[in-house]
């Protein structure tokens, strides 16, 4: 269904949202902490997942 | 960086750099902010669920409706109106209460603004001067009041003072001017463009019968963007709504606010405000630390042999003005590259915002810097100053 590539889209674009704010907190020297490592590794796996759902609801 | 579109290149200076651009601050986005504003970013987005009474602060999805009344009793006033920047809000004001040739009291340091707006009616600027500390005080106003008095025969129609102003950043005495606003029964506008948002404001203990905020100022929205708010009292002259009827048709449009132009800031900007809102409300609670950070910062920056800071000491803003004549400038008068060497030194260093090429008196701001930003920050420029031979204590 197309309705859910279109939400998987969105919670892929907020996500990397959140790691732009992950930049602006730690620029310029980008020492991440535990935790802000933590969110980034959660970033990334959020949108490697909306990405599989997208490429399964449009391509496959 | 890379093209966005075309010509239009990607802005990450907020990614990549410390910003240290006196207005631009605290008007940095939220992340939600700039998630609404993906979500919202088309034409008339706030419009898909308007119906009647049709006008936007009436907009339940998204709550909007609910946002106004949530706006007004976080600045302490009984009613509030988001415009398209404080500068609408200082023209709904003025439109409202002044007629051509009437008086209206700014401060010394107003922002130009405040000057368009009593133009745009027809009023007279008169400025109220600083004190030695470049401060406006109540019993300078009250002077100023008298002086205008004596030469129009008339009362100022409005007083308005900025709570922090744009310059030095400097805390003006705004309870003392709203008590002699009401001593002489003048309408009080506090411009708030550089506190609301940023620290806790309360309208009713400031005494003020209108207050005027900035969303890209103070506020983490996009530009433009801004708040305009009042009592009840005062509501129905400056939220007046339309009597005008088409002589053609017999149109009326009878909820739209004529200083509103109906429906104000409407999209993204508005979605983005609502969204940094619990964040805003959230972070005023914390201005304390800001003033600390920024208090560290200069303790540093006066270690620079030269430094000086031209803002009232100790800080009470994070947005700061210092004269860098003894240090930096000495260096610019005999660098190839003038004072663009010393932006080139903070570009180096990942810091932006100065004003660029200026090495005498310039503006900063660190709202919003982390500790460890504020620490890098200090060490670069000692690191800029030993660099060319300055002395660091």
């Amino acid at each position: 269904m197309v309705e859910k590539a279109v939400e998987e889209t969105f919670a892929a674009l907020f996500a990397l949202t959140d790691l732009r704010q992950i930049f602006r907190d730690t620029k310029p020297t980008y020492q991440f902490n535990k935790e802000q490592k933590r969110q980034i590794k959660e970033i990334i796996e959020k949108v490697r997942q909306s990405l599989d759902v997208i490429e399964k609801e449009l391509i496959k | 960086m890379k093209q966005m579109i075309e010509d239009i290149e990607v802005r990450a200076r907020e990614e990549l750099f410390i910003n240290i651009n006196p207005i631009q601050a605290a008007g940095r986005l939220t992340p939600e902010a700039m998630k609404a504003i993906i979500a919202y970013g088309d034409g008339y987005s706030t419009c898909d669920w308007c119906g009647k009474p049709f006008r936007l602060d009436k907009i339940r999805r998204p709550p909007i409706s609910e946002f106004h009344v949530e706006l007004a009793k976080f600045v302490g006033m009984d009613q509030a109106r988001v415009v398209p920047g404080a500068r609408r809000g200082f023209q709904a004001v003025v439109s409202s209460l002044v007629e051509k040739g009437d008086s209206v009291i700014v401060s010394s340091l107003a922002h130009y603004t405040e000057f368009l707006a009593v133009e745009d009616v027809g009023g007279v600027v008169k400025e109220v001067p600083l004190n030695e500390e470049n401060v406006i005080t109540g019993e300078n106003t009250a002077q100023k009041i008298e002086k205008v008095k004596r030469e129009t025969g008339k009362l100022p129609k409005l007083i308005m003072m900025d709570h922090f102003d744009y310059m030095l950043g400097n805390e003006h005495d705004i309870h003392g001017v709203a008590k002699v606003a009401k001593d002489y029964d003048i309408p009080f506008l506090a411009n708030c463009a550089y506190s609301m948002g940023v620290m806790p404001i309360n309208g009713r203990e400031m005494d003020a019968d209108f207050l005027v905020g900035s969303g890209h100022k103070s506020f983490a929205s996009p530009a433009p963007s801004g708040i305009v708010a009042t009592t009840d009292e005062w509501a129905d002259k400056v939220f007046r709504t339309t009597q005008t009827v088409g002589d053609v048709t017999g149109r009326k449009f009878g909820i739209k606010e004529v200083e509103m132009m109906g429906c104000t800031l409407m999209g993204a900007n508005l979605i983005a405000m609502m969204a940094s809102f619990p964040r805003v409300r959230e972070r005023v609670k914390h201005w304390d630390d800001e003033v600390k950070k920024i208090n560290y910062f200069i303790d540093e920056f006066n270690k620079i042999e030269g430094n000086k800071v031209l803002s009232e000491m100790p800080r009470k803003h994070t947005l700061t003005k210092v004269d860098t004549t003894g240090s930096f400038d000495k260096i610019a008068q005999t660098h190839k590259r003038r004072g663009f060497f010393f932006s080139d030194e903070l570009k180096k260093r990942r810091i932006v915002g100065e004003f660029t090429g200026a090495t005498r008196q310039w503006k900063l701001n660190t709202y919003g810097l982390t500790w460890d930003q504020i620490k890098y920050l200090t060490r670069a420029l000692h690191d800029i100053a030993k660099k060319y031979g300055i002395n660091v204590a």
